[in-house]
This record gives C-alpha cells, structure tokens and sequence, in this order.
C-alpha cells in the first residue's frame, strides 16, 4: 500500500515512551502527519458502521474507533465521544474505510435537492 | 449503504439559546465536539489576542432525533465565537437549512447569522426565544431590524420546550421544502 497513513495502522505501537500524563501516542502520530483526508465526501455527519472485521492488526486508538461503530454513528459522534478533534477523526475514518474496517452511509450533499427525503424528515418530527 | 445524515443549523449570537434548543429536542444530551483552529483559517479569521495560542480548538454542540430507521438528524449549534467561520461552512455544507434564534435584548447578535444564511443561499427561519418573558417588539419590528426578506417565517418559541423546538424545527423543513424546484 503506497498510502502511509495507511500502512501505518499496521504497526503495533509498543507503549514505551509514554508520556507522564495525557495520551500516549501524539495526535499527529496517530494520522502520521496527515492534515486532511482523501476522501473529501467525509463530513461531520457522515455515518459510519463496523464491518465484521478482526481487529488484532489495528492500533489501539483505531480498534477504540471500529469499537464504538457497532452501530451507525457519525463523524461528530466519535470525535466527542473518544475526546478527538474532528480533523483528527476525518483521517483516522478514512484510512479505516479504505481498509475495509467501516462501511459509509451516504455522503453529505452539496446541496439538499431530495423532496422524498424532506418529506420523511417532516413526518418524523410531527410524529416526536 | 443507503443511511442517510440530514443536517440543521442552529446559530445565533451569544447567549440566545442554541445548546438549550438542541438539548430540548435531541433525544441523547447534547454532546460537544472540537475542531482544530488550522493554520488554513488563520488570516481568514481574526485570531487577535489568541496569537500565543498554538493549539486554539472551537467547540461545538450537538443532538440527534432519529427520523426513521435510515434517517437519522443532526442539530449542531455554531460556535459561540462567531470569528470561526470555516466551522460554520462545515455544518451548512448540505444542510436542511438553520434556525437563527434571537434575544430581543440582543437583537444585533444574530445579524451576522442572517447575512450569513442569505449570502450562503441556505433556507433559514428566525426564531425568538422567549425565554426571558414576554417580547416587547412585534413581528414587524423584528423584521424590520433584522432586514429579513418577506417569505423568511419568524415565529415564537420557548427552546427549554420540546414542543416549541419541534415546532421551529418543523417550520425550517416546511420552508427548505417550498425552496425546491417544482417538478
């Protein structure tokens, strides 16, 4: 694989110089300096789910992902609850989704055009 | 696979009860969520004062209703800054549209939110939080200082109040829907 975030997942990180306090890997450690994903279609709410997938080759900050999508949840939803920025998150989706570790639901569009889809989303909220 | 996310914004200035609305109608407690300010958006934003800082993150709040078994919405409040711009593109890229909430006492702090939302072409409702009691201004009133288009709905709400939030949220979708191109 030519992408190095990539192939980076791959390695076992050994936990040797941790850090007194904080989290032990650095967030620029963990996307290998990777400042923005490829796949630009991600957004914050963008839904992901695990794919039955075994985990062992992963890091542990991406097995922590792939463990919280047991079912659909969002971009957002993982940043907050794994205490990640958002950025940081985007890249760490992205190199799971290449790996076939998550599936994606659709991708944020640019432009709500799908009358169908409003109209769900009104019977819905009538019905709260 | 066919899960689909459906976006609104609820902005406003400072203080006019955008975490209090999202909370009223999300069925899971607010959650927040950080973004890195980037070296992008420096130059973009006006970072004065925060220049020592080299890590400055904005927050941003959120909720969830799930629609239906596919469809699930996202209600996120802008960050209370409104220099953070770039978030906001974030979250209005391929929204419903917004729900500008606004103190009457305060009125100046959603004028930003309107001129945003107009210029971005994204449908938006206004919303008066009555939080505070009773609103001394009338609808025309408002109008008026806010410079709100004619077909732009403003109503009432209370966003402690589930009902009243669904209302507005409601009210936002009726409205993206009127916007679409018959046919």
């Amino acid at each position: 694989m030519a992408n190095l975030a990539g192939a980076m997942a791959y390695d076992v990180w050994d936990g040797d110089d941790e850090f007194a306090a904080g989290r032990l890997v650095p967030l620029y450690i963990l996307v290998n300096g990777q400042t923005s994903p490829r796949n630009t279609s991600l957004d914050l709410a963008t839904q992901v789910v695990a794919l039955p997938r075994d985990l062992n080759r992963l890091e542990p900050e991406y097995q922590d992902i792939v463990g919280r999508c047991g079912a659909w949840v969002s971009i957002a939803e993982l940043s907050a609850f794994l205490h990640l920025p958002l950025a940081i998150i985007k890249i760490m989706v992205d190199v799971l989704l290449e790996q076939g570790y998550l599936g994606i639901g659709a991708p944020a569009q640019q432009q709500i055009q799908d009358l169908r889809l409003l109209e769900t989303v009104l019977a819905g909220l009538e019905r709260l | 696979m066919d899960r689909k996310s459906v976006k609104v914004v609820v902005a406003g200035g400072f203080g006019t009860g955008k975490t209090t609305l999202v909370g009223s109608v999300s069925e899971i407690p607010p959650l927040t969520t950080e973004e890195i300010l980037t070296q992008a958006s420096v130059g973009v934003d006006d970072v004065t004062g925060v220049e020592g800082k080299t890590n400055t993150t904005v927050a941003l709040d959120f909720g969830r209703i799930t629609i239906s078994p596919d469809v699930v919405l996202y209600l996120f409040g802008t960050p209370g800054q409104d220099r953070f711009w770039f978030m906001w593109d974030e979250i209005a890229q391929g929204a419903v549209g917004a729900i500008v909430l606004v103190d009457t006492r305060r009125l100046g702090t959603s004028f930003p939110a309107v001129d945003y939302f107009e210029r971005r072409g994204l449908p938006f409702v206004v919303a008066v939080n009555r939080f505070y009691g009773e609103c001394l201004y009338s609808q025309e009133e408002i109008r008026g200082a806010l410079e709100l288009d004619p077909s732009v709905p403003l109503l009432w709400c209370d966003a402690r109040d589930r009902d009243s939030s669904k209302q507005v949220l409601i009210t936002l979708v009726r409205r993206a829907m009127s916007r679409l191109p018959v046919g």
